[in-house]
């Protein structure tokens, strides 16, 4: 297990790594000696590889385009700041793709796991109309295993509300579909799929769904999965199975 | 203050551009991305000054790293869309060197001739590791190699390679003395 961790270095240091394998790897790099001797000499010995690059000069305008860019976003991100402490400054096009995907993960999870303190937050103090606290929990939550030679990420979480389940799949690094495509959630027991929301990613990959899971009778669920289907209309799974784990 | 910050955030611009912008460009092979790149580092100094702290090494040691690991993030974006690997601009790298940071000017010809005494492999992993930030199994793909021997072969070549430099250093400051 160990030694597994330490064939993580290059991929840790080459920003290749899962926020999930990451996190593993930093956690293990606190006590190993060797991984933390391997890093520093990585680091010391590619210092000086940058100046390796021959000199290409930057296009004339590239200057005053981003010092522009620059400042004003310092300017933005201030006057964002004096309305605001809640929201995330989205400082320029490239940062906006960059950040976009755990912002609108972070968003939907609020959104869904505690819609009740996001809207209180949200609306004014003075309402008299009386807000029904909905207090969420947590069934469970798991990171689902991408299919071999596949880089998706994802994660289902189930969530007790008020007036029923609700299944949340959050997902990244989708390949993006064609023509009527679309990804399918599928809930199984013993082997029979139950259909349990239907969702196509956005242009960066980020794709979320959360479906109600009210089902007629008790189920004992014991496996997720994510497929690809041709349609939004599949009733049983007809593409190749993206993202699985067993609950 | 906020004029005396621009200032001297100009100034540490005209310092790098070139440096950033080429080794950029070195990596994503694309003018446009290297130019976003170039925006997101100096973004990411002029949002984050307080990342920076002296003791942690050289201004410009931090600059690059900043530097190739947004560049790194750049190439993951870059093959989940449509871009290609053989999709470069028009661009060609200067004729004579004009650099004006005298590090780069020293550092670069040294370690171009340091360079060319390690065998074609070891020229190839530091390359794909260093350069196209590759994951490890895809550098045991086009190395042909097993998955397990791809971190000591980067170790070794860069082993090699440092004290190639370091040779290449001493012989320059031999010739120095010796004028």
């Amino acid at each position: 297990m160990r030694q597994e961790a330490c064939n993580l270095l290059i991929d840790y240091f080459n920003h290749q790594l899962s926020e999930k394998d990451k996190a593993l790897f930093e956690e293990h790099l606190k006590t190993c000696e060797s991984c933390q001797e391997e890093l520093n000499e990585l680091e010391e010995l590619t210092q000086e590889l940058p100046f390796m690059s021959e000199s290409v000069t930057p296009p004339a305008q590239m200057k005053g385009q981003v010092l522009e860019n620059v400042f004003s976003s310092k300017q933005e991100e201030e006057e964002e700041q004096k309305k605001t402490t809640v929201a995330p400054i989205q400082q320029d096009r490239f940062n906006k793709r960059n950040w976009l995907t755990p912002l609108l993960a972070a968003g939907l999870l609020l959104s869904v796991l505690g819609n009740g303190l996001l809207m209180m937050n949200q609306t004014d103090k003075d309402t008299t109309q009386e807000e029904e606290i909905s207090l969420d929990k947590t069934q469970l939550s798991t990171q689902l295993t991408p299919s071999e030679g596949l880089e998706s990420q994802a994660n289902a979480t189930m969530v007790e509300q008020q007036d029923g389940v609700s299944l949340v799949i959050q997902a990244n690094n989708l390949s993006q579909l064609e023509g009527e495509e679309t990804y399918q959630v599928w809930v199984l027991e013993d082997g029979e799929p139950y259909r349990a929301g239907t969702f196509v990613p956005n242009e960066d990959g980020f794709g979320a769904v959360s479906y109600k899971m009210d089902f007629p009778e008790e189920h004992n669920w014991d496996t997720i999965a994510i497929t690809i289907e041709p349609d939004a209309t599949s009733e049983t799974p007809r593409g190749d199975i993206i993202l699985s784990a067993a609950l | 203050m906020q004029t005396g910050d621009q200032q001297a955030l100009e100034e540490l611009y005209d310092r790098y551009e070139k440096l950033v912008y080429s080794f950029a460009y070195r990596m994503v092979k694309h003018g446009a991305i290297a130019e976003e790149i170039v925006q997101e580092v100096f973004m990411k100094i002029w949002t984050k000054k307080g990342l920076y702290k002296r003791d942690k090494g050289k201004l410009s040691s931090w600059i690059l790293t900043v530097t190739r690991n947004t560049s790194i993030d750049a190439l993951r974006k870059k093959k989940e869309t449509t871009y290609t690997l053989e999709e470069r601009d028009a661009l060609e790298s200067d004729q004579v060197a004009t650099e004006d940071i005298v590090e780069w000017k020293e550092e670069g010809e040294k370690l171009r001739s340091a360079v060319k005494t390690l065998n074609n492999e070891q020229q190839e992993i530091i390359t794909l590791f260093y350069f196209n930030g590759l994951s490890q199994r895809e550098i045991a793909e086009q190395c042909n190699i097993p998955l397990g021997t791809v971190k000591g072969r980067i170790r070794l070549a860069l082993k090699h390679l440092k004290q190639s430099l370091n040779r290449e250093k001493r012989g320059s400051n031999d010739e120095t003395r010796s004028v």
